[in-house]
């Protein structure tokens, strides 16, 4: 009985620091994928749960490698099931306090905050894979095979998916009059 | 047209990490910890229960008669090897005083 116990108190240990390091990768996450904070606390809090109810099986099978892409893809899971139950997509526009509605705020970056805006609403018109791609990329900084790891995909393809979701944002934001080079 | 430089570099301030809020960390520390407890205590519970029912003393009694089988064997070998040993002992004796006797 107390190695039951024992063995518990380490495991929970072990994911105490697990939370600690990723919560603000997973919020993040989540607050890009559907756009408010009300939603994003929801979709963080559930994929916490989810991974502690499943995290002693996660560290036995991941064999010491990191297991952030697997708690972004709870996350990527719920986000998706969320829509299909809402029947919507994410909202196209972010909170008003926003990071990048809070982040610049003197005068001469005003136009430069219209740029991130128009950068951040053309990410919202990216089919999901790549807006995700794009999100855990620069958000999360995770590199191609932690995004791999993440969607279900290749390091390949995931190279490519991410090579093709920048260019799609520069045309959708060239379009919309921001000069951008690739 | 309003210059915007790289995609990337738009990318990366526009897509800024965005810290969760006070409330959420504490609230979610504050789940996590009381469904760990709850566990902790479950699985207590659960053992105890469980060795109250005869039917889960079966393992035990069997893994104790196993242990002591196991035991008892480990005795007799050695007690028959220390005998295999004095017997050749004796023998390599007996045969050498045989050969010291017959020169």
């Amino acid at each position: 009985m107390p190695e039951g116990n024992t063995g518990k108190a380490a495991l929970d240990a072990k994911f105490s620091e697990l939370y600690r390091t990723h919560l603000r990768d997973v919020y993040s996450y989540a607050y890009y994928r559907v756009g408010n904070h009300h939603d994003a606390e929801d979709l963080t809090e559930q994929t916490f749960l989810q991974a502690y109810r499943h995290f002693e099986r996660a560290q036995r099978e991941s064999a010491g490698r990191p297991l952030r892409p697997w708690l972004i893809r709870i996350a990527h899971n719920l986000a998706a099931n969320l829509y299909r139950d809402r029947s919507r997509r994410p909202q196209s526009s972010l909170d008003a306090d926003s990071p990048l509605a809070t982040a610049h705020s003197t005068e001469d970056l005003v136009r430069g905050r219209d740029d991130l805006a128009r950068v951040l609403e053309g990410v919202t018109q990216l089919p999901d894979d790549r807006r995700e791609a794009l999100i855990m990329r620069f958000a999360l900084g995770m590199n191609n095979r932690e995004i791999a790891r993440a969607l279900g995909r290749t390091d390949g393809a995931t190279k490519v998916l991410i090579h093709r979701a920048i260019r799609q944002l520069a045309a959708i934001v060239a379009e919309d009059g921001v000069e951008v080079e690739l | 047209m309003s210059r915007g430089g790289d995609v990337e570099r738009l990318l990366r301030q526009a897509l800024a990490p965005v810290d969760p809020p006070e409330a959420l960390s504490a609230r979610l520390r504050s789940t996590l910890q009381n469904i760990s407890d709850m566990a902790a205590g479950e699985l207590e519970g659960w053992e105890r229960a469980a060795m109250r029912d005869p039917r889960n003393w079966v393992r035990p009694v069997i893994a104790l008669i196993g242990g002591a089988a196991a035991g008892a064997g480990l005795l007799l070998i050695g007690r028959h090897q220390r005998r295999r040993t004095r017997e050749v002992a004796g023998l390599i004796e007996r045969r050498a005083r045989e050969i010291f006797r017959s020169r």
